[in-house]
């Protein structure tokens, strides 16, 4: 299995009101979507490995939104922001946290909703089109703009997911699962609280 | 005289000038558009993996789809029916076809004209028109 991720450490605050973590796959990597997505002219996409793998960075720190109906973006309704993302296997994973205290409608929606009803759905920008002929366009390069809540019937990929996330303990499974070949190299953890947005590569305890 | 000719003359030249002008306008034009088709890639400023407002398939729409290829499968089955009769219509009655062995036709699939009049001649008028009409019939004679 080959895993590849990049996150943003936050200083951990417990009982944070307004931080509710979640998880999601927002996206399959080397898979065509299953229907097209809004903006690719009725064609169905590839978002290559190679270019989700180089946009992790910009996925970084872009919020997520949501629309009232649970079924595309409004990205005048940021919820919560992404603070982790890892390709695994032919999924982009991504977890951050939702603003409970501000959008509570959310919090409730999520707890409310039937599991694995809810998904998500990317927004890239300036995304290069290997071949615009091509039925399936496969995007070999993109920038990550953002990133929607959604039903999962709503989204082009159907295999997306989203979920409160228990408890912010990601990278004690990113080093269970990813030990083999990642592609990160190890750092040592700084002094707790000395990191506040740092960018990090690969493992590294941050269990809130 | 003179000068209306030579006025015309230019006006003959100047006329083939432009147009040759245009022919290289428009093979460079072709020239490109061949280089854009050959390279075919493109950018796009935003895609949103969300399905578009009204490109959903509603479960009326797959409902009517599933009708649709039933439909279809249906049509394809009575179309295969309706060729079968012509290939039942090829059996003849008993006596018609020994008749025709009799004169040396065993196989309907191909029935020479000359054939078939040689091999009727020893009956009446009537029964020769009555087996070229089931023949007619059975669709081994047009």
């Amino acid at each position: 299995m080959r895993l590849e991720a990049l996150a943003v450490a936050l200083p951990d605050v417990a009982g944070h009101p307004n931080r509710v973590p979640f998880e999601g796959v927002l996206t399959l990597v080397d898979e065509p979507s299953n229907r097209p997505p809004s903006g690719a002219r009725g064609h169905r996409v590839i978002l290559t490995r190679a270019a989700a793998v180089l946009a992790l960075p910009s996925l970084l720190g872009m919020a997520v939104d949501y629309t009232p109906g649970w079924d595309g973006h409004d990205a005048r309704r940021k919820c919560g922001i992404i603070t982790e993302a890892d390709v695994e296997g032919n999924r982009l994973q991504v977890s951050g946290y939702l603003f409970g205290k501000d959008f509570p409608e959310v919090e409730e929606q999520m707890r409310r909703s039937h599991a694995g009803a809810m998904g998500m759905s990317y927004e890239i920008a300036n995304a290069h089109v290997a071949d615009m002929n091509a039925n399936v366009w496969s995007l070999t390069r993109a920038t990550f703009t953002g990133a929607a809540i959604l039903l999962r019937e709503k989204a082009a990929y159907r295999e997306t997911s989203f979920r409160l996330a228990a408890k912010r303990c990601r990278n004690a499974g990113l080093s269970a699962k990813g030990a083999p070949d990642r592609v990160w190299t190890e750092r040592p953890r700084r002094p707790q609280g000395s990191n506040n947005g740092q960018l990090e590569k690969g493992k590294e305890a941050r269990c809130r | 005289m003179q000068i209306e000719a030579n006025q015309v003359e230019g006006a003959m030249s100047e006329g083939i000038e432009k147009l040759s002008a245009a022919v290289s306008l428009l093979e460079r034009a072709i020239a490109s558009l061949e280089q854009r088709d050959a390279s075919m890639s493109g950018d796009v400023q935003r895609i949103v993996a969300a399905v578009e407002h009204g490109a959903e398939i509603s479960q009326r729409e797959l409902e009517l789809e599933r009708k649709l290829a039933t439909a279809e499968q249906q049509i394809a089955e009575l179309r295969v029916q309706a060729t079968k009769p012509a290939a039942a219509r090829k059996t003849l009655p008993a006596s018609t076809t020994q008749l025709l062995a009799k004169g040396g036709i065993t196989s309907l699939e191909s029935i020479e004209a000359g054939a078939l009049d040689a091999a009727l001649t020893g009956l009446s008028l009537e029964q020769r028109i009555a087996v070229k009409a089931q023949l007619m019939r059975a669709g081994t004679l047009a």
